[in-house]
Parts: C-alpha cells; sequence; structure tokens
C-alpha cells in the first residue's frame, strides 16, 4: 500500500503530490468528499477547476493523482453509468460502478503499449444498501472504507479519522469532521476558494428535494458557514 | 407489328416459401392496483383450427416480484422468457439482490430490440410493484417499444377484451365516474375473470384454463380457473 503513495508520486509531472482528499462516510444518510483545492499559482481561475465529479445522480467521484488521467476515467465511469441506465433504468450500486472502474484499471496493468493510470480514486455513493465509500488504485484494488483519506497527508488525516468517526453521526457533523480532517494537514490559510466540499444525502439545503440522495458540490457560501463555525 | 406487342412478365410465386413465424393464440391482460397488480392470461396453444395444447402457461413468474405474460409465437416467448430467467439470475449474483420491477421493465425492452431486425414475435405484459410499493404494468410490442399502464390486454382477443378494461378499469364513457380511481383487489379479479369468460366465448383460440397471478408486497400468489373448453 505504501509503495503506490510513493509511485503516485512519482507519477505527476513536476514529482509532487499537491492534492489531498479526505473522505467520510456518514453511516445513516450520507457521505462527505473533502479535497483541497491547491494551486500552483494565484493567477490560476480556481473556480473553474473541477475536482469533484458528479459521476450520475447518486455517485460523486475525487481522485488523488495526475489529473488527466482522472478525467479519462471520469468519462469512462460516467459511460459506464450511462450505460447501466440505459439497461436497468437506475443508478448503478455504487459496488457495481466501482467493480467495472477497478477492471478497466487493472486492464491497463496486463495490456501492451499502454501504463497504468497514475490515479488512486475515491468513489462515493448511495444505493439500496446505503451511504458507500470506495477507494480504487491505480492496480484495479478496490477497497470499501467508511472513512478515509488518500494523498501527501493520508497517514496523519487516517489516524485523526479513526479518533474522530463514529457511525451514528449526521451528515452535518460528516462535513464537519471532514473539513477539520483537511485542516490538519494544510499548508497556509484554508477559505471557501481552498477546499471542495461534495455531498450525497439529503442536507437542508438541497436543490433536489425528493427522497432521492442526489451527488452535490457544496457552494462556496455553504463552505464559507462550515468554516466560521471552526474558526 | 406484332414485336411491339410486349407480355408483361409473369411473376414467379414461391408457394413453398418456409415461414419462420407462427400464431399460437391466446390472450393476456393485467391491471394494476394501489398496492397489486393482476396479470392473468389463457393456457390454449393453438395453430390455425387445431388445438395443439390445452394447458401450455402463458404466464410466468420472473421473481418473487415480477411477472411476465407473453402472447404470439409460443416458441419465441419461451426463448424470451429462458433469456429473462437468466438475465434475471445474473443479476442476482452480481447484485446479491432481486432486480426491481422498473429495472425488469427496461432489460426487457432491451432485450427485444436487439432482434430488432429478426424479432421475437411476441407481445409481453410485465407486471409488478414499482419502487414506491404501487402495481406497476408494462406493455411492450415485439421490437421493445415499453409503455407504463395501469390495465392493457393482448393477444387474440384484445380487441374483444381492451375495450371492455377502457370502459371497466378506465372508466372510459362514463360520465360520473372518476378516471384516475383505481381498483381494488376482489373488483380487478372479477373484471378480469368476467373479461376472460367473454373472451373466450368469442374468440376460437381463448379458453380451456386461466390462471391469474396477484403481486403485493406478500409476494406472488397464483390462481388457476376453468374456462369453456369449445
Amino acid at each position: 500500500m505504501d509503495r503506490y503513495s510513493f509511485s503516485l508520486t512519482t507519477f505527476a509531472p513536476n514529482g509532487k503530490l499537491l492534492q489531498i482528499e479526505h473522505a467520510l462516510a456518514a453511516a445513516a444518510n450520507g457521505v462527505v468528499i473533502a479535497t483541497e483545492k491547491k494551486t500552483g499559482s494565484s493567477l490560476i481561475e480556481v473556480s473553474s477547476l473541477q475536482h469533484m465529479v458528479k459521476v450520475c445522480d447518486s455517485i460523486g467521484m475525487v481522485y488523488s493523482g495526475m489529473g488527466p488521467d482522472f478525467r479519462v476515467l471520469v468519462n469512462s465511469a460516467r459511460k459506464m453509468a450511462q450505460k447501466y441506465r440505459r439497461i436497468y433504468m437506475e443508478d448503478p450500486p455504487v459496488r457495481i460502478l466501482v467493480k467495472e472502474l477497478a477492471s478497466l484499471m487493472q486492464e491497463y496493468t496486463q495490456s501492451g503499449g499502454v501504463r497504468p493510470f497514475g490515479v488512486s480514486l475515491l468513489l462515493a455513493g448511495f444505493d439500496d444498501r446505503g451511504a458507500n465509500l470506495y477507494q480504487v488504485d491505480p492496480s484495479g484494488s478496490y477497497f470499501p472504507w467508511k472513512a478515509t483519506s488518500i494523498g501527501k497527508n493520508m497517514v496523519n488525516a487516517k489516524t485523526f479519522l479513526e479518533k474522530r468517526f463514529n457511525g451514528e453521526m449526521e451528515l452535518e457533523d460528516a462535513v464537519h469532521t471532514a473539513i477539520l480532517t483537511l485542516k490538519e494537514g494544510f499548508e497556509g490559510q484554508m477559505t471557501e476558494q481552498s477546499i471542495d466540499v461534495g455531498i450525497i444525502g439529503t442536507l437542508p439545503n438541497a436543490q433536489d428535494g425528493g427522497p432521492t440522495p442526489v451527488f452535490q458540490c457544496l457552494s462556496p457560501a455553504d463552505i464559507r458557514d462550515y468554516l466560521s463555525n471552526i474558526a | 407489328m406484332l414485336s411491339s406487342i410486349t407480355q408483361a412478365p409473369v411473376e414467379a410465386h414461391s408457394h413453398n416459401r418456409w415461414e419462420p413465424y407462427v400464431d399460437n393464440g391466446g390472450t393476456s391482460l393485467a391491471i394494476a392496483g394501489a398496492d397489486f397488480v393482476i396479470i392473468a392470461a389463457d393456457t390454449r396453444q393453438s395453430d390455425g383450427y387445431s388445438i395443439n395444447t390445452r394447458y401450455d402457461p402463458k404466464a410466468f413468474e420472473l421473481s418473487n416480484k415480477t411477472v411476465i405474460a407473453t402472447t404470439g409465437y409460443a416458441a419465441d416467448a419461451k426463448r424470451l422468457v429462458e433469456v429473462m430467467e437468466q438475465k434475471a439470475q445474473s443479476y442476482f449474483h452480481k447484485h446479491e439482490r432481486v432486480m426491481s420491477t422498473p429495472a425488469m421493465a427496461q432489460l426487457l425492452s432491451n432485450t427485444l430490440y436487439y432482434k430488432r431486425f429478426f424479432p421475437y414475435y411476441v407481445f409481453p405484459i410485465l407486471a409488478g410493484l414499482d419502487s414506491q410499493g404501487k402495481g406497476a404494468v408494462f406493455t411492450y410490442d415485439p421490437v421493445g417499444n415499453m409503455e407504463r399502464t395501469v390495465y392493457v390486454a393482448c393477444g387474440s382477443a384484445s380487441a374483444l377484451v381492451q375495450p371492455f378494461l377502457d370502459n371497466q378499469v378506465g372508466f372510459a364513457n362514463q360520465r360520473a365516474a372518476d378516471p384516475n380511481r383505481l381498483l381494488d383487489r376482489e373488483t380487478a379479479r372479477k373484471i378480469a375473470i368476467d373479461a376472460f369468460t367473454g373472451a373466450t366465448e368469442r374468440d376460437i383460440y381463448t379458453g380451456d384454463w386461466l390462471e391469474i397471478f396477484t403481486i403485493d408486497q406478500t409476494g406472488v400468489h397464483r390462481e388457476k380457473r376453468e374456462l369453456k373448453r369449445d
């Protein structure tokens, strides 16, 4: 496992890993994923960086590693989800999508003329079994988690989560805990522009008022509210 | 002069061409309620003026919440049901749970369209409970056009049964009735039975036995009743 966190850094073009992703699964009614949006220069238009993506209504994805490789996997994941919808008129359960995506990543470790994807993925979703969180590695191995972290500060972050996480926490608390975990390893000032938080659940300000949980990114205003509570 | 008279070419009519499809007759219907659904089909299998068998069931349980009824060509119907059963099993092993009725409905539509250029000569009806527990009926054409409805009739006596259902279940042409009202179990069952006894009288391909499946949250319940055998 440690070998992979190492090889991920060597894949990045400048030899460094810039992102830290943290995620939490709130047992009752949702999942939270949060990520640091670190940019090398203040000139970069941060709001157009898409770090956290919606694969389908009930599944979101975040990564650690090479951005371009992530984009390819996002397209593959979205296509897989739509193909499933075309056949079953339902969103795929997270574990099913994870298996297919992991299978694709494994192919690239055993085919000629290609290299493995330089990303570790975190997929968060809500399905018939409730809230789910899965990590998928470049080898194609996948792991279900209750709460986890990937990236530069993952060891400390996981220790932090082990103490803080409990299965009965509400979605609001989960967001709070995710942001706190991010703060642990954050260099510099954490503002609503420098982190992204995605949730799957039915938060009070969710756009979709229906019973089906939907993946959505929190707006900067919402993030600012959470940050002000942490101080 | 004679050379200007030309004769129209005589077409070669092929009298011996083998026909891949046969209509084995029979009728099916389904009626959805607020928390149940009824799906019924007769059991007679015919070929022209002959009866192949008096008992060949046309309706099958695909799972503990979904039933499919098939009319048209019996051989294609059998194969279609087999294929759907296999897909249901596959899904069950992969997902570790039973396929929902709307998912089964979409799967059936795709399965039918897959053979768009050599179709299953089958007119399926799929019935079950949707994710809210309400009765759901899905009706198809042989190449997979799908529509969700409250009630439908298919098969050799569909022209007799469908208007009857329109009036008794959909309250069509009834001024003082609420067309959105759903039927209760007993009324739906009686209408289904009456539809078949009526159809049996006038349609030579319908008769012998009737199998009625009732699906609700407790599962699938099957009832077998006799119909006239003439």
